[in-house]
Formats: structure tokens, sequence, C-alpha cells
């Protein structure tokens, strides 16, 4: 099996410019265009966030598919499961809008469809070759790459510590 | 060298049953796995059942096997199969059909049955109900066909839930409930402001601070409710709604230490040697205030089934435990979370609270200020799990405390 994927992140990098958010968005609309995806109903959310630190650090957050995902364990309806390719993704025909994944992600980084009460995140983008976010960015602070091979660059561990004590 | 094959016996072919049979099955894969179930349908997702009485979903789409982590591989599912007994000394169940399973370990995970005080009478009436199972809520489904009135006693959340489903069924629905607030475990009066506004627009009468003190009917089966005060609410159907107890009567005997539930230790063991037990029918902890808790939550008997079915698999797990409150859900267009500690009234608890017309937040730190011990949120309820994970982590909140209480927290936070 290859080595699967991941997004990572290069903190130093972001400047916080937004523009993953967008191809986020439009990657997720109906009409795959910025000038369609704006007048979409519902319209198309985003599903990487850009956040800022004080005093002056942007931080792009999104899904880690974590190993063993907490928000998988915890669904109520089995709306969530990990493809083979390792990636998790959420069922919206099955999700019924419980909420109790948005409760458990320890990231924060699961939306809410309000208008059809289904629950949305990261999925990695099925239907291209590499996530809408990594190709926009354009300082190259998101990139799409093996673990493996990121390792000898500054990979930001702090999250995985993070999840270490979710006990699973 | 010629390695026994370990027989693995679970009973409760739910949430922890089902997770603890997964769990054993990546760690042993020659072991015998057998799920019992009293129940005659296959393992489904319990917290869904309302949707067979609004009838929005049918059975199959509620199937827990081959859905999300539960893969079903090599695990032998047998419904049909009351336990009737545990024989902890020569290790077997004997089940009702007379039969009996030898056991190398044992799982208890029977969950648990709902409460009927006894000082209601006519309980017995045709039109009597509990929601627990997926038979009951096709009875309810049943009788609704024909009711036009349902009274529903207990403002919990189990009971909203069925009360929601009777009405989008076009039912007349009245929630009578003793408390002098809805959903009193999860939250205090004050705090329920917009959910009571959100019963209110979807049309569900509400009485509080009322009582039913019998059931009354005929041949029809239920004809009305008596209250406390001597008046009668005429109805045709009647949900009981009053908490929850632990399924453990079929232990009397077995020598397995029960106290409100099964006791067991951190790695989910009971006080028997090769028996443990996971889920509604187990009593945790709670990590924050130490008390002995039964948690009632899918989530959490999920979770700690995981972890008995890696004990179970000679693999030491440590069950950290759970709040006590820990409910994320939506009543009619109000989504909330709460979790942690939440009733403060009368405590040293810092408590702070952010209301607007739409949303509602309660944030609860202990009395020095320095750590988060509880939320609520209602109307938005975005990165809820962060919170979560503060308490649960315990985090020294100072650098933060204004970011938490004014909902400015992100991920980005913890990468300082
Ligand atoms: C209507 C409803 C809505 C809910 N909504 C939510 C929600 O939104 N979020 C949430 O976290 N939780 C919710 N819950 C609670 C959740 O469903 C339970 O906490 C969870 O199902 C507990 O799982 P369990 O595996 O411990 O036991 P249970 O689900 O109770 O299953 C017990 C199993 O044991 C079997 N069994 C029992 N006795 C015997 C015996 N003697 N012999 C053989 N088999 C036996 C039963 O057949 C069953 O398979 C809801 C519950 C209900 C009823
Ligand atoms: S949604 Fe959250 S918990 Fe689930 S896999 Fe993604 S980061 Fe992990
Ligand atoms: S909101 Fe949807 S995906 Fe999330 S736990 Fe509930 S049913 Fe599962």
């Amino acid at each position: 099996m290859s080595q699967s994927k991941e997004i990572f992140v290069r903190l130093d990098r972001c400047v916080g410019c937004h523009t993953c958010k967008i191809a986020c968005s439009v990657e997720h609309s109906k009409s795959k265009n910025l000038f369609e995806a704006i007048s979409e109903q519902p319209t198309p959310k985003t599903r990487v966030y850009v956040e800022w630190v004080p005093p002056d650090r942007k931080v792009p957050i999104l899904c880690r598919h974590c190993e063993d995902a907490p928000c998988m364990h915890a669904c109520i309806s089995g709306a969530i499961s990990r493809t083979e390719e390792g990636i998790v993704i959420t069922n919206s025909d099955k999700c019924i809008g419980c909420w109790t994944c948005v409760m458990v992600c320890p990231y924060g980084v699961i939306g809410r469809h309000l208008e059809t009460r289904k629950a949305y995140r990261c999925d990695r983008c099925p239907d291209i070759q590499s996530p809408a976010c990594v190709d926009a960015c354009p300082t190259q602070a998101l990139v799409y790459r093996s673990v493996a091979a990121f390792s000898g660059d500054v990979r930001q561990d702090v999250a995985r510590e993070m999840v270490s004590g979710e006990g699973r | 060298m010629a390695v026994k094959q370990m027989q693995y016996v679970v009973i409760g072919a739910s949430a922890a049953g089902m997770a603890a049979a997964e769990a054993i099955r990546k760690l042993d894969s020659q072991g015998s796995i057998i799920v019992l179930s009293e129940e005659q349908d296959m393992p489904y997702f319990r917290p869904m059942v309302p949707f067979i009485i609004n009838g929005k979903k049918k059975f199959p789409e509620m199937m827990l096997i081959g859905q999300g982590p539960y893969q079903g591989a090599n695990i032998g599912v047998r419904l049909d199969s009351r336990v009737k007994a545990v024989n902890t000394a020569e290790q077997k169940v004997s089940i009702k059909s007379g039969e009996e399973l030898l056991y190398d370990k044992l799982l208890v995970a029977t969950g648990s049955l709902p409460n009927i005080p006894s000082d209601i009478k006519g309980v017995e009436a045709e039109g009597v109900f509990v929601l627990r199972t997926i038979a009951d809520a096709r009875a309810i489904a049943r009788r609704a066909e024909t009711a036009r009135h349902a009274v529903m006693l207990g403002g919990g959340l189990l009971n909203l839930k069925a009360a929601f489903a009777l009405l989008e069924r076009g039912l007349d629905v009245t929630l009578i409930v003793k408390s002098p607030n809805v959903l009193s475990r999860l939250m205090e009066p004050d705090d329920t402001v917009l959910i009571r506004e959100a019963l209110n627009k979807a049309g569900m009468k509400l009485m509080t601070g009322s009582n039913v003190t019998q059931i009354l009917s005929d041949s029809t089966g239920v004809i009305g409710v008596l209250l406390e005060s001597g008046r009668e609410i005429a109805c045709q159907m009647v949900c009981i709604g009053k908490g929850i107890r632990a399924n453990v009567e079929f232990l009397d005997k077995s020598g397995i230490l029960v106290d409100q539930g099964v006791v067991v230790d951190k790695f989910t063991r009971s006080n028997i040697q090769n028996v443990f037990a996971a889920g509604d029918v187990a009593v945790t902890f709670d990590p924050i205030t130490g008390e002995r808790i039964v948690t009632g939550l899918w989530t959490n008997a999920a979770e700690m089934g995981n972890c008995a079915g890696r004990n179970m698999a000679g693999q030491p797990s440590i069950y950290s435990g759970t709040f006590g409150i820990l409910n994320a859900t939506q009543v009619a267009d109000e989504p909330f979370v709460s979790m942690g500690i939440v009733h403060t009234k009368g405590t040293d608890y810092e408590t702070h609270i952010r209301a607007t017309p739409k949303t509602y937040r309660k944030l609860v730190f202990t009395p020095d200020g320095t750590r988060l011990v509880g939320a609520l949120f209602i109307g938005d309820i975005s990165k809820a799990g962060l919170y979560r994970y503060i308490i649960r982590e315990r985090m020294p909140v100072k650098d933060i405390k204004s970011d938490i209480v004014n909902h400015r927290l992100h991920y980005g936070y913890f990468l300082r």
C-alpha cells in the first residue's frame, strides 16, 4: 500500500490571506465555480479555517483525520467512517444532526449546515488529485505529502500530542 | 506452541458490547467472539429509535454492523438469547433456551432499563409506553396511528425526543414535568429560556411543577391522566420517561458486585476474575468531581466498550472516566451542548453567562477561577469539542480565559 498523504501546515508561512477557505468553499459547491458558488443556496461552506492568535499569528486549521478518530466512535448514527485511504468522512445521508461529533472533536473543525442539519468537514477533495486548499495557497503554507516525506521538515507535532490523552 | 483459542462472551449487542467485540477482534484474530442480545433485531443505533416513531427512517437505515467503526468481521451475534444467569465459579452463562455457554472472558454490557415510578397508578394499561428499544418504538408508532393526544411524563432528553417524534407525526403532545423546568439534569431553570421558546414554537404544551398520580383507562386502553391537583387530562397514550436504571437483575446470584450498576476498576474489570462491564450497566466515575456515576450515553458506552475489549484481549487499557453530563443534541431549532458541571446555584463555582436573543453560553470555572469545569452552549455550539478537551484535561486556563468566556477560542491557541 502506498504511504497515505496528509495535509501539513507550515505555520511560519501562513499570511492569513484566506485563499484556502475560498478554494475549499468553491470545491464544495455545486458549480465548482467562484462566481456561481457565491449565489448558491445553501451557501457553500469552507472546511478549512484560518484563525488568528494574538499578537499576529495566523493558523490554518483543518480535520486531521485522526487515528482512532474520536468523532467516528462517538457518532450515534454510524455516519462517520474511515475510507480505505485512511480519510475520515461524514456521510450526510446518514447524519441526523445530533452534533455529538462537534462536541468531541478536539480541534473544533466540524461545521454545521444549519439549513440541512448536517455536519460537514474536510474530505480531502475526493474528486481532484490534491486538495483545493493546498493548490490555492499562494505561500505554500499548506502541503500535501506523506508523513515520511514531511518528517525531516518543520513538522507541527503539538497537535498529535494534544490528542494523545483521548484514551483510545 | 499451540495456543488455546480464547472464548469471549459479550452480553449485550449495542454500543458497549459491539465496540468491545470490534476491539477484541482487532487484537485477537483467532478467538471466538459471541455477542448475545435479548432483542429480536440485529444491533442498531439506539439513539435513532425516535425515527421509527416519526416515520423518517426505516429499520435498515439504523443498523449498526457495517457502519462507522462497526465492521463486524467474524463476530457472532446471537439474537433472542436472553441471559438468565451467570455462574462465575464455572465461568458460564445460561441462556433462556436452556443452553449454557462457557467463557474465558465475559463482558456485561446489558445497558439500562427505563425507570417506572411506583407511585403512578395504572401503568399496566394498554397505551402506556417507555421508549428504549426498537420494539418499543414500533409499539408507540402503532398506537399513534389512532391516538390524537399523547401525554409525556418526565422532561428529560429521551422523553423530549419521543415527544418531538409524536409531534412530527401530527399528534397533540403535552409534556408534564415535576421539576420547575425541562432538562433539569442538563441545565438550571434560568438556562432554559431558549429551549422553552423552541418547545412553544414547535407547538408542544408544557406543564412544569405538575405530577401525574394515575393513568386512567378503559377497554380501549388509556383515556387520560389524573394530576395531583385533581385535574384530569384526556389522552390516548402516555410515555413515561423518568430516568433509567442499570440492567443487572440477572446478576443477582453471580457474586458480581453491583451498586447502582456493575462496579468496575479503572481497567473496566468487575470484582470477579475475567468479568468486565461497560456502558450504561457499569458504574464509572467523573474525573472532575470523582463521583461515581451511571452515564446513560451512547458515546460513553462505545468508548468504555472499546476499552473493555482491549483489556479482555490482553492489552491493559485504562478507562479515564467521563463526565456525568456530556450531551449534544438539537431540540426543535435549538442545538445545545451541556458538559461537566453546569448546576451552580448555591455553589462557589465562578460562573460566566453570556445571553443574546439567539444564543446562551454558560462557562463554569473552579471557585479559584483557574480551571474550566463545565460548559453549556445553546444556539451556537461551534468548537464545543475544544472546551470538552480543556475540561477533561484540567488545563490551567489563565492565558486563554477571556477567549473561553467570549467564545473566541480556537485550536490555534494550543500551538503556542
Ligand atoms: C430514545 C433514545 C435516545 C437516545 N439518544 C442519545 C443521544 O442522543 N446521545 C447519547 O449519547 N445517548 C443517547 N441515548 C442513550 C444510548 O442509547 C445508551 O446510552 C446506549 O445505548 C447504551 O449502550 P449499552 O451498550 O450500554 O446498552 P444498550 O444500548 O441498552 O443495549 C443493551 C444490550 O443488551 C442486551 N441485553 C439486555 N439484557 C440482556 C440479557 N439479560 N441477556 C442478553 N442480552 C441482554 C440488549 O438486547 C441490548 O443488545 C438514547 C437512548 C434512547 C433510548
Ligand atoms: S473531525 Fe476532529 S476528531 Fe474527527 S478526525 Fe477530524 S480532527 Fe479528528
Ligand atoms: S452530527 Fe451527524 S455525523 Fe455528527 S455525530 Fe451526529 S449523526 Fe454523526
